[in-house]
Parts: structure tokens; sequence; C-alpha cells
């Protein structure tokens, strides 16, 4: 198993950086998959027991000068790496000024996910400064595991609100409330509601618009079609997972958007030009 | 006593108490002739800090009566939770304050520290103290093999490159290079603990000399105060060392201040020459944590023998009871009879004072100042491994190494 992969523009360095970031304020440790083309950060907690996933999508061509991998064989050409995000997000952050960043699978007292960074100096020669990220290699009987999961048969799907917006709101309704209700229909108006016995709060948003899935729609047999435009679909949810979700988010994405399958998960997309991320909240009863 | 800085200067005394804030929990002031001496030293004892403003710094600097009566000036021991929130925020100082006056009064024992702000708004803050001698810590830097010159912007950017949370780092000189890794002790858990190195060229340094390769390790909070005065005023950074166990001394100078920082570092007698590949990340076998117990002082001057330390000792008996702050920082020579340039007279203090700009001599003295000699024994400096101070003991005192 070998992986090298250089960057060496500062555009690039910036934003796997920030991807990185975000990905280390979702979760503690997550899954990082090498393939030829890309890269994936996944994280599969047992949806069953309550758990959220996350996937996300990077293609390796957008960040990388040079990317070279060799997988656990010919025909399993990927790696497969338990890593803390964080350390990756520390390691990156403090390198932002390199001329070059080489990320290395190593192995030293354990295996480690290498970021070697050569820094410029005002001498002629550089400086190089190493940080060395402990991983731990997934065995392939595990792969299936961190599989890309499959767009559920949502009942509804919308263009989420400004993510700064919904923070806001979000934060203030954790106070209130332990479980918020994210409802939408597709009619572009989505609200989002927590009821305590005291009180019960709604915020109410309008004209988001709804992405049209068109032919990938079909599953559901197309929820444009059957779906009467103001029925609601929605998803109770633990607040702290949504409010860690936007929380999170680093850079306003190209597209924000969101699916309901009624009472049963809610995924969250966010599209960037190089970087897709997924998050999947279950909805508790 | 009692000086008053202008409104510029407040900022460069509010980054001073941030930085001795970062090593330990009080402050001791001591005015002196010199200038106005901050100190601080951790409850370990394995780290001391030091800024002299010079008389110049001040608008106005007066010793007091005290001066004229003969007696020494008075030197306090405040809590550094008091005195810090005062000087917490420094951007709104520099927007508000025009000037600051402060002054130690007998009478009451209360440090008063005075700021006139803007719009004819003056905050009084009266700030208890406790009488006690000073503190000092002995260390020759001239007597050590390795010396680096930078400026505060280097140290700053490799230091930058570990966590806030790192405690300690791993600095390795060689002729070749100097190398800063991240030091960590015992197998905790590998999954969570990320490496990190990094090396730089002789020709990064302004001064560069390295009489012997070594290794040392040493707490990087308590410095990165200072490190980050350093780098607000632009000024270069010397950095005195030896041996592994043997202290190691930060300091910065100029016109009006100087600070010091004085650290102890770990004795470990694996050979991590810097030369070593980064592969040899094996943990080292766990050692006594804090490092070489900063070495009881003495002040001997018939004395040429590094270890005969009991007798003629000036030891303190703080005029109110409080701890008798006895640990000297020394260095050691034991293999070596560079007579002892340590020994200095009683009351003359050369405390950081008008040490010339070069790397010779910065010799602070580490002990309590006083004339009494009521306790013969010596107090130890124990292994710091619990934190407990060990003023009482009478044992004659350990050397570094376990």
């Amino acid at each position: 198993m070998k992986f090298r992969g250089k960057i060496v523009d500062v555009a690039c360095l910036n934003h796997f950086t920030r991807v990185v970031t975000t990905i280390s304020k979702l979760t503690k440790m997550c899954v990082l998959r090498l393939t030829p083309d890309n890269l994936f950060f996944v994280l599969s907690e047992k949806v069953a027991n309550g758990g959220v996933s996350m996937w996300c999508e990077l293609s390796q061509a957008n960040f990388f000068d040079e990317y070279q991998m060799e997988g656990v064989s010919p025909e399993d050409n990927e790696i497969c790496l338990e890593v803390t995000p964080e350390n990756l997000s520390r390691a990156l952050k403090t390198v932002q000024s390199a001329k070059s960043v080489k990320v290395k699978l190593t192995k030293k007292h354990c295996p480690c996910l290498t970021i070697a960074a050569e820094l410029p100096t005002l001498s002629s020669t550089s400086r190089v400064v190493t940080h060395d990220v402990p991983v731990d290699v997934i065995p392939r009987r595990l792969w299936h595991e961190f599989r890309e999961p499959s767009v559920p048969d949502f009942d509804v799907s919308i263009y989420l609100p400004p993510l700064k917006t919904m923070k806001n709101v979000v934060d203030r309704m954790k106070n209130l409330s332990n479980f918020l209700v994210i409802e939408a229909n597709l009619n572009g108006e989505m609200n989002l509601k927590i009821e305590t016995d005291l009180v019960s709060v709604t915020t109410h948003f309008k004209d988001l618009g709804n992405p049209p899935w068109g032919d990938d729609a079909s599953q559901g047999g197309g929820p444009s079609q059957s779906r009467d435009q103001d029925s609601m679909a929605e998803a109770r949810v633990d607040v702290r997972r949504l409010q860690q979700f936007l929380m999170g988010q680093q850079v306003n994405p190209s597209k924000a958007m969101c699916n309901i399958v009624h009472q049963r998960v809610l995924h969250l997309i966010l599209l960037h030009e190089d970087v897709s991320l997924q998050y999947f909240i279950p909805a508790v009863a | 006593m009692n000086c008053v800085l202008d409104g510029n200067c407040v900022k460069a005394f509010g980054k001073a108490i941030h930085a001795l804030s970062r090593v330990g929990d009080e402050l001791w002031l001591d005015p002196t002739v010199k200038g106005l001496a901050l100190r601080s030293v951790n409850s370990a004892h394995s780290a001391y800090a030091c800024f002299l403003f010079a008389p110049m710094f001040f608008h106005q600097y007066n010793l007091g009566s005290a001066l004229e009566q003969g007696s020494e000036t008075i030197k306090c021991k405040l809590v550094m939770k008091s005195v810090l929130p005062l000087f917490r925020c420094l951007t709104s100082i520099e927007r508000n304050v025009k000037q600051c006056e402060i002054s130690i009064g007998t009478p009451c024992d209360r440090v008063m520290i005075r700021f006139f702000c803007r719009h004819g708004i003056t905050k009084t803050h009266s700030v208890s103290f406790q009488e006690s001698e000073a503190l000092q810590a002995v260390f020759a830097s001239h007597l050590c093999p390795n010396v680096l010159k930078a400026p505060a912007r280097l140290l700053c950017d490799m230091v930058r490159h570990f966590p806030v949370s790192q405690e300690e780092i791993t600095l390795s000189m060689s002729p070749l290079k100097v190398s800063l890794r991240n030091y960590f002790e015992g197998a905790k858990d590998h999954l969570k603990t990320m490496y990190t190195e990094m090396s730089l060229h002789p020709d990064e340094f302004d001064y560069f000399q390295v009489g012997v390769d070594s290794g040392i390790t040493f707490c990087l909070k308590e410095l990165r105060g200072l490190l980050a005065f350093a780098e607000s005023h632009c000024l270069p950074v010397s950095v005195h060392s030896g041996a592994a166990g043997r202290p190691v001394c930060f300091s910065v100078e100029d016109m009006v201040v100087e600070a010091t920082v004085v650290l102890a570092t770990l004795i470990d007698s694996e050979s991590r020459g810097p030369s070593q590949p980064t592969e040899t990340l094996a943990p080292p076998t766990p050692r006594c944590v804090d490092a070489a117990a900063l070495p009881v002082g003495y002040c001997d001057a018939h004395s040429n023998i590094p270890h005969d330390t009991a007798a003629g000792t000036e030891l303190v008996a703080s005029s109110q009871g409080s701890p008798i702050i006895n640990s000297a920082l020394m260095q050691l020579l034991p293999q070596t009879d560079i007579p002892n340039e340590l020994c200095v007279p009683d009351e003359a203090c050369h405390s950081a004072s008008t040490t010339p700009a070069s790397t010779t001599i910065c010799s602070l003295l580490f002990r309590a100042l006083s004339s009494d000699q009521d306790d013969p024994g010596l107090p130890v400096l124990a292994g710091y491994s619990d934190g407990e101070e060990n003023m009482e003991d009478d044992d004659y005192p350990r050397s570094p190494q376990l």
C-alpha cells in the first residue's frame, strides 16, 4: 500500500484544509478512503441506533498536483484508513504558507499519514516541517461498511435556507428542547419546530425552491408527480446533531439541500465545485 | 515606591504580565535602583521568568522614602489572579489609558494601580500583597556551551506548529542543524498523538554556537508568553543551553526592558541526537517528569566545588514567614573547574541588570535576598513529580539526577 500526494497551489491547500476542518467539527474519528480518483471521508455510525452517517467526496485532481497510490491489491485498488480528522486539520492549518505540502502514507511507530511541508524562509534553504498523524488501516473485510450511501427514497427534497440563518435559529431552539422537527413540502416551504410542555416555537421559511431531481427521482415514483405540493414531510431529529452539522460549515456551499424521508431520516447535502458532503441524521420517534 | 507609565508603555507592561502569568500564579514586584523587576516562578520551580523595566521606561520612577532611610525597598508578592485582569484587555488599554501609576505604600499592605483614562476617568485598583523576599535565579549563561540568537519571528513561527496544548518539546542542536520536536512520555494513545518535527539551518540564526550536541526537553507553555512579548517588540531572542538536564535560558533585551525565562529541562539519558531519524518515536522510558529540579543554589564566595552546597548559603528567612524561596537555578558543572563566578556578594544582587547586550553575562542570582542567615540547613528542591514545595526539608540538596 502506498500513497503519495503533493499540493502546491495555495488556494488548493486552503480549500483542502477547510474541508478537513469541517470534517473534524463533525466527528472525532472517521474513515479516509483513497481511490485513484477520489478521496472520501466516511463516517457510519449505526443508523439504527440513532447514529449519524457522513459521506464526503473530494475529487483528487482538484487539490493535488501529484497523486500516486497503490491500493491493497490490483483488484482492490483502494486504501482505507481510520484517522482523527482533527489531527489532520491541525497539521494542515499550521502550514498554510508552505511552498508545497506532501501527504504520504508512512510507517513510523505505527502507520501514519505524514504531512511534510516545505516552508519558505529568509535564507536559501527551506524549512521542512513534518507532522505524523497516526492512522489505523482498515482491513478489506470491513470495507463494505464504508460504501457510498444511496440516496434514500425521499418524500420531499428542498433547498436549505442560508446556513447561517438556519444555524442561528437552531442554536436558539437548542436551548428550549432536545428535539426539533424539520418539515418541508414541494412548494418550497420549510418549518423548524420545537414543542415542549411550556412552549412551542416554529420558524417558517418560504420560497426556498425544490431541487429538480428529474429522472433520478424515479425511485420513489417521482415525488414531484405523485405528491401533493403542500403536504409536509417531516423528521424529528436530535437538535444537537443538526447543530453540530451547521456549526462545522466553514464556507458557504454552492448548493445546500436536504431530503426528508417522512419520519425516517434527514439527508443533508452540501455541494461545492469540487467537494460534496452528505450527512444523514436519523429521525427519532 | 512610586512610578508612572505613559500610555504606550502600559501595553508593554501588560504584555509582560501576560507572559508572567503563563509561568506562575504569583507575581513578585521588586523595585530596585536598576528598575522595576517583575518575576514569577511556577509551583514546581521548573520555570522562572523575570521582566526588568529600567527606570528609563517609566515616565517617573521613584523608589521613595525607603531609599532615604537606607533600608531596602519593599518587595511584594501579589496573586497573579488579582493583577492579570487589570491588564487583560490590551487593546482597550491601548485605546483608553493615558497613564498608569503604580505605587507601593508601606502603611497599608497594598499596591495601588491607577489608570488615568480618557474622558477624565480614573480607575484605581488596590491590590493587597504579601511582603516577601525577592526571588531570582542564578544562571550563568556565559558558561553555556550552546548559544542561539534568532529573531522572535523565527521562534514564534517554529513554535506555532505545535498545538497550544503541547506541553513539552525537545530542542536538539548540532553544528549542522537545529530541530524541534514534540515530546510525549509514555505511549498513551497511539492513535491520538500526532508527532511534529521541524528543523532549522544554522544560517537562519543571528548567532549560532553549538558547543555540545544536545537534545533538551522543556515545557513550551511557559515560554510562549515571552515569545509573544518578544515578537510584539520585534526583539531577537537569545537561547542559552547546555546538555540535557541543564536549565535553558531564553532572554530578550532592549534599552528599557530585559526579559528572561529560565526553564528546567528533562534529564534524558537517551542519546537522541538531532541526527537521529524521526523514526525513533519509541517513547522514552518514563522518567521524572519534572526535569532537572532546579538545583539548590548556593553562593559561597570561597568554594569552587559545585557540590559543596551546604555551608555559607544564603538562605532566606522571609520577614513575614512566607515560604522560603531558596531554589537556586544554577549551572552545575561537575566536570570542569571553571571558577564559580556565580558567587556574588550578599547585597548586590546582580539581577538581570545592566548586562551587556552580548551573550556573555546574564547572571541572574536566583535566591532570596536577605542578609539574615537564620536557617543553616538547606531546603531541598525535591523532585516535583507531585508539585509539592519541599521547603522545610533540611537534607543535603540532591543533585539533579535522580
